[in-house]
């Protein structure tokens, strides 16, 4: 029934709005729209982005599972390999601690009246993306594919039924996140 | 307190709600929250107004096809959501630098939009070899 609202351009424009506006809402409540609080987690002496971020993964973890096993939910496992996702991942965390905002925090940002994700990062992001629309071809002949290890979950990798995966995940972070607090972090 | 009025909600909280979210999208839309693609797709409908064969060539904007679709939309709701927030709280204020930065870098305008536009280009490309 709702996979023919997939289809549905007009709805789908208005849907992905809506959960935008709710989602922008709660990044800038959760307090992860702001500068000191990123630099703070990356420097180690504000875990809020760590809290902000576990909670969610175990929330829409479980819950899409639960979607999937229902038959309405597909789940979008991306393909990597070494050259792409680790290099790349690298170079992401470095542009990351430099700029303060990752892209979906930054648009938060710029939302809350933050001047230096608006005029330094959005220019800079948008200019990345410029950028590496020139380099793709070449990229995608040389390093993307460089120790390509396709597309895999970790319930597959396993050979376990993906709930065993999710309740070890689930109870291993919000152990992580108790032990967080005791510690006054 | 009211908690709509509140600066900071707890984090649990935000991101438990964040995770809700998520299932709204995959059952309505069948996507998954995501937020750099959007931005290459901006820079292609910019470069379009220019340059339009030449954006129709480039093999990435094949791939990423440079139009308004659900994640376009739903990155403009997070502008809105957040201006909504942090107005609905008083937290809403044009600031030129980040406190923790002015007070380890000092109070150049230029310097952190700087820093942050190099930073910007560099996770940019980063986020899209990776493919995230």
């Amino acid at each position: 029934m709702l996979s023919k609202l997939h289809g549905q351009k007009g709805w789908q424009l208005v849907i992905g709005f809506c959960l935008g506006i709710v989602f922008g809402f709660l990044l800038q409540k959760g307090g992860v729209t702001r500068y000191d609080v990123i630099l703070g987690q990356l420097l180690l002496t504000d875990f809020t982005v760590v809290k902000v971020m576990l909670s969610a993964v175990v929330v829409s973890k479980i819950g899409v599972h639960f979607l999937k096993d229902l038959g309405v939910a597909r789940l979008h496992p991306k393909p990597g390999s070494w050259g792409a996702t680790a290099i790349g991942g690298l170079i992401f965390g470095v542009g990351f601690a430099v700029l303060g905002y990752c892209p979906g925090t930054l648009v938060g940002a710029i939302g809350q009246g933050s001047l230096d994700a608006l005029f330094g990062g959005l220019v800079g992001l948008l200019i990345g993306a410029g950028l590496y629309s020139e380099l793709y071809p070449r990229l995608e002949q040389t390093i993307l594919h460089r120790g390509d290890f396709g597309e895999f979950t970790l319930p597959q990798m396993l050979k376990v039924n993906p709930w065993w995966v999710i309740f070890t995940l689930a109870v291993g972070l919000v152990v992580l996140l108790v032990l967080l607090e005791t510690a006054g972090l | 307190m009211n908690l709509i009025r509140k600066v900071q909600w707890s984090p649990y909280l935000a991101g438990a709600l964040m995770g809700m979210v998520s299932w709204f999208a995959v059952l309505t839309a069948g996507k998954y929250l995501g937020v750099s693609t959007t931005f290459v797709q901006t820079v292609g409908m910019i470069e379009s107004l220019f340059t339009p064969e030449r954006v129709a060539s480039l093999p990435y904007f094949v791939k990423e096809k440079p139009i308004i679709d659900w994640q376009w939309m739903e990155v403009l709701g997070v502008l809105i959501g957040a201006f909504i927030a942090s107005r609905l709280s008083g937290d809403f204020k044009g600031t030129f630098l980040p406190s923790m930065w002015e007070q380890r870098f000092g109070p150049s305008r230029v310097k952190r939009w700087g820093v942050a536009f190099l930073g910007g280009v560099v996770l940019m490309l980063g986020a899209r070899m990776a493919d995230g």
